[in-house]
């Protein structure tokens, strides 16, 4: 079965920080894939370039669903398939709830056509925010925001899903939901799901396999229960030590 | 349908003062104070739809109406055309330079697009009093036959012309078209992570705004009968965006109220004379401070809600009657 | 030939005065200043009113209207730039009004005929067969030293370093205990004071009138796109390559065409380096 994205070669230098180093990994279709890693190891930034955002040092390779997307501007990457979540909420400010899901879906050709309107309240009430469409995003409390969030990131009817960290900031019973939320979306909609988080608990849950990064590389890859495991990435969330490798087994389990 | 049946009314009542004040107090110098205001009207409007939604602000929205005017000035005296075709060349003409400044600096944050538009519009009174033997330098163009011959005529055409392009922008901007503005106003990236090309929106709206300010300049041109480099100003560009904020950003129809209380303002300052300028200035420095949401359209909003209240008090009791 | 090396030189200096000091305030305060203009305006006619009206020697009437606007652009910083600070276009109209009424002020006390700014040195040089006025050989110098004192300033002294760190990283800044808004202020004045100065120098040779702020406003967005906005070696190095460049023009093809120069170089450079040529902030 073909890929649906594959990456080879990914490298970014800002000035002499070589912050994403050779790179690379492939989505199969229908994935829930995790990316771990420790502040500053580089994975938002994997993200800007995947999504067009930052441009990749020569070489690179990035495709997805047959394409090549190395050099699109980033609405066009977003008009082929991908959306994307950012780490800190960006609603459209100034717009009600339903205004912003419905221009969610202005972007695309596939998402175009029919009612919009109603589609985006299908989908307010799919995320859990159902009666709140006439509110101004301004006003609705963070956890909402996320929500909101994905339901604009749905609203393209994209084929891979990319979100950034999106339990920072949510209570444990905030996080629970949106999980389930997420593993809902992926079963109903067929999504694949890239996920980067922190919270290791949640997380592992969620993710069929892990890609662990840490300084702009590559650390190791496979399934949730053996990388927390893996001393290399025990040492880069903890630092050596022998009994960390349970410590991380128990904060998974 | 784009707009409440309420806000109909309203534009119906507005239109139909605007068309009955001429004819309530006989005064050409009145006509002449309401056509300026419509056309004021028409630069407030257009500049809204761009910058007010977009965000994206304008210093030099001058540039299209001195364009326009211009145009409209060859077309008439130079190639001797009815100055009926200066409308649409005028349209043609502003787009194509909405295009040579918005290409290069729109694609960029920040305040280049602004001082961009500023910019443009000083360089353009420079040029015309450099290519003095082609353009009359400081006299300009003179001898602009008029497009309508009667003074009220042409004043009616004017406000026609006002009710219409605000009727457009406003359904415009109630469009998918203009939710995609206003997102753009709320956050950029996150529109580019939503497929939309922003760039191009940011320019679409700015060749519409400039096309219609353009057109205006053109009827102003075949008004005044003449076009001076004058038209370039600063001023002028401020002016329009001191009405704007008058009349509520983002509004469309809140600046054309702007519009009218400004001109009105300005001729009520007549006696001040030099200090006209001065005054229109600290004024706009005190709207910047303490009403940036203007005064029209936030005042429109309270009477339709107030409206809209004394509705439902009165439908209430009939209803207790029906169930009761 | 060696004509157009001196002029273009003048030129380049008042521009480099302009610029720096609107390139140091974006730099540091993400402001950009639209009344800059206003202060090479107000230096010029602060000087003519000293000398004229209040009979001051010239070189006490120099540094006293520098300083005055220097202390106005302070001013100016405190009441009306700080509390728009949130929003950099509120800031742009903000200053622009502000432009606006200096310069609606100066109409109704001077009037629209151009005044009269005495010059430093009245005589005319001759170099190497050249002509040249005496005030122009001044502006050079001094534009030369001013200069040169502040970059000096940026790079060895306290205040420098802590204008460089605003510059670089604001919220870093004021985690290490940097006062911002005293530097803000610091940083207005000498960046009023410079322009205040280019207007009393570039004043026996450039037509002092109220709407004098508008053209230098031009010339100096033209020069920081060019050179990268917040970059100093990049005003510089654009001040240079426009002055030149207009003085080229002005002399091979004709002095009405100057101005279109910077529009065009401007133009050219945003679409094609929009982050300048040293630009550390690009404009994306």
């Amino acid at each position: 079965m073909t890929a649906l994205l594959e990456v080879a070669n990914l490298n970014k230098h800002f000035g002499g920080l070589h912050a994403v180093k050779n790179v690379s990994l492939s989505l199969a279709r229908g994935e829930v894939v995790g990316i771990l890693g420790p502040n500053g190891a580089g994975k938002t930034t994997v993200y800007n370039l995947l999504t067009g955002f930052i441009a990749p040092d020569p070489g690179a390779r990035i495709v997805f669903q047959g394409t090549n997307v190395v050099g699109l501007a980033p609405y066009r990457v977003a008009a082929l398939g991908i959306s994307r979540t950012f780490q800190l909420c960006r609603p459209f400010v100034g717009l009600s709830v339903l205004e912003n899901v419905v221009v969610g879906a202005l972007g695309s050709r596939a998402a175009a056509g029919g009612d919009l309107e109603a589609r985006a309240l299908g989908l307010l009430a799919q995320v859990g925010l159902a009666g709140k469409e006439g509110v101004p995003v301004d006003v609705l409390s963070y956890g909402d925001q996320r929500r909101l969030e994905i339901a604009r990131a749905l609203a393209a009817r994209p084929a891979l899903l990319l979100l950034d960290e999106p339990f920072a900031g949510l209570g444990s019973s905030e996080i629970a939901d949106l999980s389930a939320l997420i593993r809902r979306v992926h079963v109903d909609e067929g999504l694949t799901v890239v996920l980067i988080e922190h919270k290791l608990r949640e997380f592992m849950r969620l993710v069929d396999r892990v890609v662990a990064l840490d300084f702009g590389e590559v650390i190791a890859e496979g399934l949730p229960d053996d990388i927390v495991r893996n001393p290399a990435v025990i040492e880069a969330y903890i630092g050596r030590d022998e009994g960390a490798g349970s410590v991380m087994a128990s904060h998974a389990a | 349908m784009f707009a409440k049946p309420v806000d109909l009314a309203g534009a119906a009542v507005f239109v139909a003062l605007m068309a009955a004040l001429p004819l309530l107090f006989p005064s050409n110098y009145l006509i002449g104070v309401l056509t300026v205001s419509v056309l004021y009207g028409i630069w407030a409007v257009t500049w809204d739809f761009m910058s007010g939604l977009t965000g994206r602000e304008n210093f030099g929205h001058a540039l299209f109406i001195g364009v326009g005017a211009y145009t409209a000035g060859f077309m008439n005296t130079t190639f001797g055309l009815n100055g009926w075709w200066s409308l649409p060349a005028s349209m043609v003409v502003a787009i194509v330079f909405a295009l040579l400044i918005g290409v290069p600096t729109l694609r960029l944050k920040g305040p280049y697009f602004a001082l961009a538009m500023l910019s443009g519009s000083v360089i353009m009174q420079r040029l015309m009093l450099i290519f003095w033997e082609q353009t009359g330098g400081e006299e300009g163009l003179n001898g602009l036959t008029p497009l309508i011959r009667s003074q009220i005529g042409f004043y009616y055409f004017a406000l026609a012309a006002l009710a219409g392009i605000t009727a457009l922008l406003l359904a415009l901007s109630r469009s998918h078209f203009g939710l995609i503005l206003r997102a753009i106003r709320g956050d950029e990236a996150t529109c580019q992570a939503a497929g939309i090309n922003v760039t191009f929106y940011k320019i679409a709206s700015l060749a519409i705004s400039g096309a219609f300010a353009g057109a205006g300049g053109a009827m102003y041109a075949h008004y005044q009968l003449q076009v001076s480099p004058q038209l370039f100003a600063v001023v002028t560009s401020i002016t329009i965006i001191t009405m704007v904020y008058v009349g509520g950003m983002a509004s469309i129809y809140g600046p054309v109220g702007g519009a009218i209380l400004l001109v009105l303002l300005t001729e009520l300052l007549r006696n001040f004379g030099e200090w006209r300028l001065m005054i229109y200035s600290c004024a706009l420095i005190l709207i910047l401070f303490f009403l940036p949401g203007g005064l029209v359209a936030p005042a429109w909003r309270r009477l339709r809600a107030a409206l809209a209240e004394r509705r439902t008090a009165r439908s209430v009791p009939a209803s207790r009657e029906r169930s009761a | 030939m060696l004509e157009i090396l001196i002029v273009g030189a003048v030129s380049s200096a008042i521009y480099a005065m302009l610029a720096v000091g609107f390139t140091l305030i974006f730099g540091v305060a993400r402001v950009l200043n639209l009344a800059h203009g206003s202060f090479y305006a107000l230096g010029a006619y602060g000087t003519y009113v000293l000398t004229s009206h209040l009979k001051l020697p010239l070189l006490a009437a120099a540094l006293l209207s520098v300083a005055i606007v220097a202390a106005f652009g302070v001013l100016i910083e405190r009441v009306f730039i700080r509390p728009m600070r949130k929003s950099q276009l509120a800031v742009l109209m903000i200053t622009l009004a502000v432009a606006l009424v200096v310069e609606q002020a100066l109409f109704l006390t001077f009037g629209s005929e151009y005044r009269n700014v005495p010059a430093f040195i009245d005589a005319k040089f001759t170099i190497g067969g050249v002509n040249i006025a005496g005030a122009r050989l001044l502006a050079l110098g001094v534009g030369v030293v001013v200069i040169g004192a502040l970059w000096l300033f940026i790079q060895r002294t306290r205040y420098g370093s802590a204008i460089l760190a605003i510059s670089q990283d604001p919220q870093a800044a004021q985690y290490m205990g940097i006062p911002s808004d005293r530097i803000f202020s610091v940083v207005m004045a000498l960046s009023a004071g410079l322009a205040a100065l280019a207007g009393i120098l570039a004043g026996p040779f450039l037509t002092v009138q109220p709407t004098m702020w508008l053209l230098p406003i031009v010339k100096a967005f033209a020069i920081v796109v060019v050179g990268g906005l917040g970059s100093i070696p990049g005003s510089i190095l654009a001040a240079l390559m426009l002055g030149y460049a207009e003085t080229i023009v002005g002399y091979t093809v004709s002095t009405s065409w100057t101005e279109i120069v910077s529009v065009l170089a401007t133009l050219l450079m945003l679409m094609l380096r929009p982050a300048g040529i040293f630009g550390r902030r690009a404009a994306f």
